[in-house]
């Protein structure tokens, strides 16, 4: 099954303050790098990171990611 | 770049410049492997093996003096997520160097040809791993 996860952090973050990928981070307990990493599609979170992100920017998961493909 | 990725990197450049040179010895036949305990070849190990470590040790106070909040922070899930994929890719090295060193050498040739086949292998396991972070990091690198 193929498909792309997309994401819509980065518009949520300057919809939030504009908010730091270290300060997003330290929130969720990982790596600016890693939020980094998540905006630009190249990592995939595990559930519970994708949760935590929903949370801090208090709406629901398919506001934050969006799964396109079959 | 982030410190584990230093770290990675760290590892992989020891790991070349001391075993690097220890191979290119032992190929050379610069050291006869012939003869045991062969004192030569201990001592060649022990002075690689102690090069290792004083790069490593050298190196990571340095990274932790670069970024000390860096160094503390435990790993995350990405850095996690990816050691446990080139673990993998490393442990199929070393298995099967296992069996090529501990289940075919045996059968015609002894002493340091096969621990020289071993610390081979070992290493290569090593840098399969450590090269693996360092592209999987460079990979995602934003």
């Amino acid at each position: 099954m193929k498909g792309v996860l997309s994401n819509r952090i980065r518009t949520l973050r300057f919809n939030h303050g504009e908010m730091s990928q270290s300060d997003l981070g330290q929130r969720i307990g990982v790596t600016r790098q890693t939020i980094a990493a998540i905006e630009a599609g190249k990592y995939s979170p595990t559930l519970e990171a994708a949760f935590r992100i929903a949370a801090v920017f208090n709406v629901p998961l398919d506001e934050v990611f969006q799964w396109e493909g079959d | 770049m982030p410190f584990r990725e230093k770290s990675a990197w760290l590892a992989l450049i020891a790991i070349l410049l001391s075993f690097g040179p220890y191979f290119a010895i032992v190929a050379s036949g610069g050291i006869p492997m012939e003869g045991l305990p062969n004192m030569r070849m201990m001592g060649l190990y022990t002075v690689v093996c102690a090069v290792q470590v004083s790069i490593l040790a050298i190196g990571h106070v340095c990274l932790r003096q670069a970024s000390p909040v860096d160094a503390r922070t435990p790993p995350d899930e990405r850095d996690r997520a990816l050691m446990y994929r080139c673990r993998t890719r490393a442990y199929y090295v070393l298995i099967t160097g296992t069996v090529l060193v501990g289940c075919f050498m045996p059968f015609y040739t002894t002493g340091w040809r096969i621990v020289n086949a071993t610390i081979f292998m070992i290493s290569l396991a090593e840098v399969v791993y450590y090269g693996s972070l360092v592209a999987s990091y460079r990979k995602q690198a934003a």
